[in-house]
């Protein structure tokens, strides 16, 4: 298992705590606006670009979805796949929300997910992100913050 | 088939039994549960006992497997204030934490019993 790599330094080792304790395969921390702040299990920018894509838009439909159907957002998505499943949820950092999306298979199970994930949100909590957050809305320019993102994970495209 | 909460209050009386649980065997997510003597509400270890004490036995099952000595029946982890309790049923094991005073020979008898005929 490599190490995470990050855009942000301050999420390295509660990122790092968290794949080796629950066992994650792979995972992405994010804004909500679709920006990675950091990864692991990926080789390729473009795959965490889809995941973040995919993340972002699954993220506002849950609590969209939570809100007509429970009166309140859902915050914790959980899909089983045959081999492998998915965890998503959002934790907050210095007031700062971001999300959160992991893959595990049987090395792991979602109760362990689950519990190793709320000792990351209780981490995260304690710190403070680096940069000055921009407004909690997005800033209009998604695909913009996403490259700027994947090219601080894997370096720019075409400069390797 | 006795009903769950059935299932955990008989064991949960058990002298020395703190708490009994039935928890998924794949997602490790507790299914039922008793009540926690002496726990408080936010300091509720019973969510990471379920979990971890469902992955450890499934870490049991590949071991015994790979040493060919077939499924474990049961699995008791001793630490220096008790004991933790497995029996795998299926889909599901049953798991209780017990004191290190508890008789844990009828512990065990009660939960072998329980998984065999009531999960």
């Amino acid at each position: 298992m490599t190490d995470p790599t990050v855009a942000e330094a301050w999420v390295a080792a509660p990122l790092r705590r968290l794949m080796d304790d629950a066992r994650l395969i792979s995972g992405v921390m994010l804004y909500p606006t679709g920006r990675a702040v950091g990864q692991f299990g990926f080789s390729n920018a473009a795959d965490v670009m889809s995941i973040c894509a995919l993340t972002s838009a699954i993220n506002a439909s849950a609590r969209e979805l939570g809100r007509q159907l429970d009166g309140k957002p859902f915050y914790e998505t959980h899909h089983a796949g045959a081999d492998r499943q998915v965890f998503m949820a959002r934790c907050l950092a210095g007031g700062q929300e971001f999300l959160f999306v992991g893959v595990f298979d049987r090395e792991s199970s979602l109760g362990m997910v689950e519990i190793y994930f709320a000792e990351f949100q209780k981490a995260l909590e304690k710190l403070r992100p680096e940069a000055p957050t921009r407004g909690k809305g997005p800033s209009g320019d998604f695909e913009g913050e996403l490259n700027r993102s994947l090219d601080a994970l894997f370096g720019p495209i075409g400069k390797k | 088939m006795r009903i769950l909460s059935e299932v955990v209050a008989t064991l949960s009386h058990l002298p020395g039994v703190v708490v009994a649980m039935v928890v998924g065997a794949i997602d490790g997510l507790i299914v039922e549960t008793s009540g926690m003597k002496g726990g408080t509400a936010d300091q509720d270890p019973r969510k990471h006992t379920a979990a971890l004490a469902a992955y450890l036995y499934s870490k049991a099952t590949r071991a015994a497997d790979a040493a060919r000595l077939g499924t474990p029946a049961f699995m008791r982890l001793e630490a220096e204030q008790g004991h933790i309790c497995v029996v795998g049923a299926r889909d599901v094991v049953l798991v209780t934490i017990v004191t290190p005073d508890a008789n844990l020979g009828r512990v065990r008898l009660d939960m072998m019993n329980a998984a065999r005929s009531d999960l």
